[in-house]
């Protein structure tokens, strides 16, 4: 009622909107409705990145402090042996992740692509793993690899795939880091999913009906018109992906706690720092992972900003 | 053509629905059995006759293991920690979402830019820097610590939805507000917050749902029970070598009714939050 009313009393003419607009431009009040929003962002997202730059020059070692020492942080850092060991088990895990969940993800999306009946309860069941706590996820996991009582030796087992059961964790270091990326596989993968289905939604039905009057079939269509035209919802996929393996930490954790064959380098910077209690070195790694996780980000960036208008 | 895509869906369905469900299948399913059962060779694919003694143990304070006083302080935890950062992450967000959406002042683009930037700023960067600042501010072990790393960490995505929501909104309306003689502040509450809802309910579940599965953070803000969440406490069991797989299943079980619950009745809302992220 009180809208119509808004509506009916005067034309636009009769008060000068970009009058008041312009008004609002010079007052207070934008920067009092995002104080907040500075003060947290500023004091505990902002300020402690430039603190992890700054004391990555400092032996800042709680027991042992020892002021400003350059780089010889990151000396030590690269002078590592289980930290070289942590990054190369990591770029194990980008690739594995990244190449795995964007094949699954681009599939699905292709299949979920048109509507059909019961398509909304498909997506809950899908974007399930991706709401659930990592850290379940890899306890879930973790007894389904179970050497000795573990679901996947059963099956395999049963399927004459496997002669005797496997120690699937902690044995050969590649299929360690391939099987616990899974797990996060398994949590990623509906957000790509959703974001690639959410470009391919965004195709006009046009194109497609223009194609199919010409003949093309869903081979066809799916590589001259689905897949171009997605390429940057697959890229903001592959970015989140990228991203989120680079940091992975939680089912390392979980399902590698006591061994170092799956160590990731988020790993390797909280033991170094919150069991070695190495802050200087811990500084150093973090923010080489910064360095590397904005420059991947800065793609995703230049992809997602254009859309953003003023 | 159309055989073809039936099937090709038919698959993905069937796809989705063993690789999504197949590992909580498996949870409840341990988590209903004896460990003896759990342990038998060949394997047992359904829990009957079901067993409900893991969950005894969860729920009793004596006892073998008596995980009740610890499991349900960590289930307090969480739920306080989570709705704690979610409230006061919406309240921000929804008023600097509306300001960047809607109004014009200086920095605006370089501001906003940065805000999304920290988007992807990852837990490396600002990990050890918070525990210590944390620390000297007497804030490590307390939700209070814990609540304001989360806000911090959740503003971003939650202002991303819901800026991308007032967009969609068409300015006419605040327009004819202003005409009315409303103040850009009335205009938002009366007229854009009550269109705002199911943006606002987005973020928020999206919000909510993060704060729950949080890990690395409270690891290292909280020394003890009387403030670690479930995802902690799940560690803290699964590091006693004691405690069989079975019991584990039955807690890891009890973590995901939440967000399960959450997922099976606003999946839409968490479905469209998500898709905020994508490239029209």
């Amino acid at each position: 009622m009180q809208k119509e009313a808004m509506f009916r009393k005067h034309s636009p003419q009769d008060v000068p909107v970009q009058s008041r607009l312009n008004k609002e431009r010079s007052a207070v009040l934008p920067y009092v409705l995002i104080s907040p929003l500075i003060l947290f962002i500023g004091a505990l997202a902002l300020y402690p990145t430039v603190r992890t730059f700054v004391e990555s020059f400092f032996g800042v070692d709680p027991l042992n402090p020892q002021g400003f020492v350059g780089l010889q942080n990151y000396v030590s850092v690269f002078n590592n042996p289980a930290v070289i060991y942590s990054w190369v088990n990591t770029f194990l895990y980008m690739a594995f992740g990244t190449g795995l969940s964007t094949l699954v993800a681009v599939l699905v999306a292709l299949g979920l692509r048109v509507n059909f009946r019961g398509r909304a309860v498909v997506l809950a069941i899908l974007i399930l793993p991706w709401a659930l706590p990592a850290i379940t996820e890899g306890i879930i996991w973790a007894w389904i690899y179970d050497p000795s009582f573990g679901v996947l030796n059963s099956i395999l087992h049963s399927l004459h795939l496997i002669s005797h059961y496997q120690l699937w964790i902690s044995g050969n270091r590649i299929l360690t880091v391939f099987l616990i990326e899974l797990v996060q596989v398994w949590q990623m993968t509906p957000l790509s999913i959703i974001l690639i289905l959410a470009g391919l939604q965004s195709i006009p039905d046009e194109l497609y009906e223009a194609a199919r009057v010409d003949g093309a079939g869903l081979l066809r269509t799916t590589f001259t018109i689905s897949l171009p035209l997605v390429r940057p919802s697959i890229a903001v996929a592959v970015v989140q992906s990228l991203v989120a393996s680079l940091n992975v930490f939680d089912q390392v954790y979980v399902l590698n706690a006591n061994a170092t064959t799956g160590s990731s380098i988020m790993l390797q910077t909280y033991n170094i720092t919150f069991q070695n209690l190495n802050f200087g070195e811990g500084y150093a790694l973090s923010f080489i992972a910064v360095l590397i996780t904005m420059a991947i980000a800065l793609g995703l960036l230049k992809i997602t900003y254009r859309r953003v208008e003023f | 053509m159309r055989s073809r895509l039936h099937l090709a869906r038919w698959l993905v369905v069937t796809f989705i629905c063993v690789w999504s469900l197949f590992p909580i299948y498996w949870a409840l399913n341990t988590s209903l059995m004896s460990n003896s059962t759990a342990q038998a060779i060949p394997t047992h694919f359904s829990p009957f006759p079901i067993d409900l003694s893991n969950y005894a143990h969860i729920f009793s304070s004596t006892g073998e293991y008596g995980l009740w006083p610890s499991f349900s302080q960590s289930v307090v935890n969480t739920v306080i920690e989570c709705a704690a950062a979610t409230v006061v992450t919406i309240v921000i967000a929804v008023f600097s979402a509306y300001a960047f959406a809607r109004m014009q002042f200086r920095f605006k683009n370089a501001i906003f830019y940065v805000v999304i930037a920290t988007l992807t700023l990852p837990a490396y960067a600002t990990l050890i820097p918070l525990y210590r600042i944390m620390s000297q501010v007497h804030l490590v072990n307390t939700y209070t610590g814990v609540v304001l790393v989360y806000v911090s960490g959740f503003l971003p995505l939650a202002i991303w939805i819901l800026y991308n929501y007032f967009m969609t909104i068409p300015k006419a309306l605040e327009e004819a507000a202003f005409v009315d003689g409303a103040s850009a502040l009335t205009a938002l509450v009366r007229i854009i917050l009550p269109l705002t809802g199911p943006g606002i309910a987005s973020a928020a579940i999206i919000t909510f749902l993060t704060a729950w599965g949080q890990f690395l953070f409270p690891l290292v803000l909280t020394t003890d029970i009387s403030t670690q969440p479930l995802t902690v406490f799940l560690t803290g069991l699964q590091g006693r070598f004691v405690i069989p797989y079975t019991l584990l299943n039955a807690t890891g079980v009890l973590s995901i009714v939440v967000p399960a619950l959450v997922v099976m009745f606003l999946n839409r809302y968490i479905i469209r939050g998500m898709m905020a992220g994508s490239v029209k």
